[in-house]
């Protein structure tokens, strides 16, 4: 079961209607302001997003019940995949977060997130967002 | 037709723009010629190997020893081990040299420019055997000290090397290195996946003891490589896998081995692979890869030196040798971020450690973008990719 929430749905589309990959690139460069800062000096072994070419960092917190996500990463493509995330799922309840699928990055045409590997940043955010989420919600 | 005519992927277009493939140093295209190959193989000749005497398995022993036959020629070896690539000859050094002639306190000496599969094995022999590991540091100029080398080559065994940097195209003064090591008594492996695409070698006067390289990184088809082993040194050798294909006789009480190189192939080989490996061997002799060589480190040279001027930092050294490999920063742009813009115009690069952790460390950066051109790539192409830097640069620094 997954869940894709509207807004989420309103960012692939749109990004969907542009038809050159650096056009997409650079609407999601402008996402990298989405995501709650994660300040560098709060950056640690337990945020660092591992595997990941660049440096990426993301921290999960659940407060009275709804999920907020803060990240920073050293690669615009993944901070603005952070943004977009974070559109997605910032104020969500665990359960409906972690229905979210990994789909959405390729949906809007702008990298494979399907196989986890060390050059899919990417992927390797999201998995470790997703994990945080059931960790903490357990 | 033309050398780059040959290769049906280059006419493909990527996000709407033609390809322009520039991460040869990882891997090569393939030309029809091998393409052909292992499809007529497959649809003609498909059977195993070395066992039965019906036509088609005749055939099938044809088409993978002509592989084995042509490397020989081709480099003048007396011994070739059919490998899956770079990786498995190297572990097949370690594996059936190393655990029969290293023991507790003997010496291995590395460098610090060594691709991950010319260190892993090596670190994982050393913990099972209390083998001791030295490191040649890598200099400023990003050559290897040779200080460093000589000093470290006191009472070692064994000196693995690489032949030319996948991260820095830079090649290596093996000549000199494999001499030190004999006058030593060390033995020496060079890993020539890098090197062999660009250069021929003569195994037999190059002196080095062991050699790995991989057939995808010239045009070759993945998942086959070799390991040239001198004749002391393949003596010298244990076998390490067993199975089918490698022994002599079989009891319940043990076994006898080949006494040749099939000792240390066990099990069914890759069959298409080195029908595809021997259709390319063929293919580079179609032209002449010494001048393609200058033509392409010429190609590179300039690349650099633009980049330097458009204010980026360009690891590496393009001299005649070297391999034509530019490995650049951008001092704002990170280097994942270039490539996606440079993947959204056609360009394919390279971005990342390149395997090579050690070294990215020595040079105090976690990697870099690359741009490594082979034999079909033109002049035109190097031109659209500074242009598309100085684009990139001018919107996006």
């Amino acid at each position: 079961m997954t869940f894709y929430p509207e807004q989420l749905r309103e960012l692939v589309e749109e990004f969907q209607e542009v038809e050159d990959k650096r056009e997409r690139l650079e609407m999601l460069f402008e996402l990298a302001e989405e995501i709650m800062e994660l300040p560098a000096d709060e950056w640690s072994e337990q945020t660092r997003v591992r595997g990941c070419q660049s440096e990426a960092h993301v921290r999960v917190s659940i407060d009275d019940g709804l999920v907020h996500v803060f990240g920073a990463a050293d690669a615009k493509l993944v901070q603005g995949l952070m943004g977009v995330l974070s559109i997605a799922i910032d104020g969500l309840t665990p359960a409906q977060a972690v229905l979210i699928p990994a789909d959405f990055a390729q949906d809007m045409g702008l990298t494979n997130t399907l196989t986890p590997s060390r050059s899919n940043g990417f992927r390797n955010m999201y998995d470790k967002v997703m994990n945080e989420i059931r960790q903490q919600s357990e | 037709m033309s050398l780059r005519d040959q290769f049906p992927i280059l006419q493909r277009e990527v996000n709407g723009y033609p390809l322009v493939y520039l991460d040869n140093a990882a891997t090569t295209q393939k030309p029809q010629v091998v393409l052909d190959a292992m499809n007529r193989y497959y649809s003609q000749s498909n059977a195993n190997v070395h066992r039965a005497v019906h036509t088609l398995a005749g055939e099938a022993t044809e088409g993978y020893e002509s592989c084995r036959s042509k490397l020989k020629q081709r480099f003048n070896a007396d011994k070739v081990i059919i490998t899956s690539g770079t990786t498995e000859a190297i572990n097949l050094v370690a594996h059936a040299w190393g655990r029969a002639n290293l023991e507790k306190g003997d010496a291995v000496v590395l460098t610090e420019m060594e691709h991950h599969s010319d260190i892993v094995p090596w670190q994982m022999l050393a913990e099972e055997r209390g083998v001791e590991l030295r490191y040649v540091p890598v200099t400023q100029h990003f050559t290897l000290d040779m200080d460093a080398f000589h000093h470290a080559l006191e009472g070692a065994k064994l000196v693995c090397v690489v032949h030319t940097s996948n991260v820095l195209g830079v090649r290596n003064p093996l000549e000199e290195i494999i001499a030190a090591s004999h006058a030593t008594g060390a033995k020496v492996l060079v890993d020539a996946a890098q090197g062999v695409p660009h250069s021929t070698v003569d195994f037999a006067t190059f002196g080095a003891d062991f050699m790995a390289f991989s057939a995808h990184k010239m045009c070759g088809p993945t998942g086959i490589g070799a390991l040239l082993v001198q004749p002391e040194a393949f003596e010298e050798m244990q076998p390490f896998m067993g199975g089918g294909d490698m022994i002599e006789i079989v009891t319940i009480e043990g076994s006898t081995y080949q006494t040749n190189e099939h000792k240390f192939e066990a099990g069914t080989p890759r069959i298409a692979e080195a029908i595809g490996w021997s259709a390319a061997l063929d293919w580079m002799d179609s032209f002449d890869l010494d001048a393609e060589h200058e033509r392409l480190v010429d190609i590179a040279r300039w690349v650099a030196d633009e980049f330097r001027e458009m204010g980026m930092t360009v690891y590496g050294r393009h001299g005649p040798d070297d391999a034509a490999v530019v490995s650049f920063l951008h001092p704002t742009i990170n280097s994942e971020d270039m490539a996606h813009l440079l993947d959204a115009r056609g360009f394919a690069v390279r971005t990342g450690h390149h395997c090579a952790q050690p070294l990215l460390n020595r040079l105090g950066i976690t990697g870099t973008v690359r741009a490594s051109f082979y034999v079909y790539n033109t002049r035109e192409e190097a031109e659209g990719l500074v242009k598309e830097l100085k684009e990139i640069t001018e919107k996006f620094a």
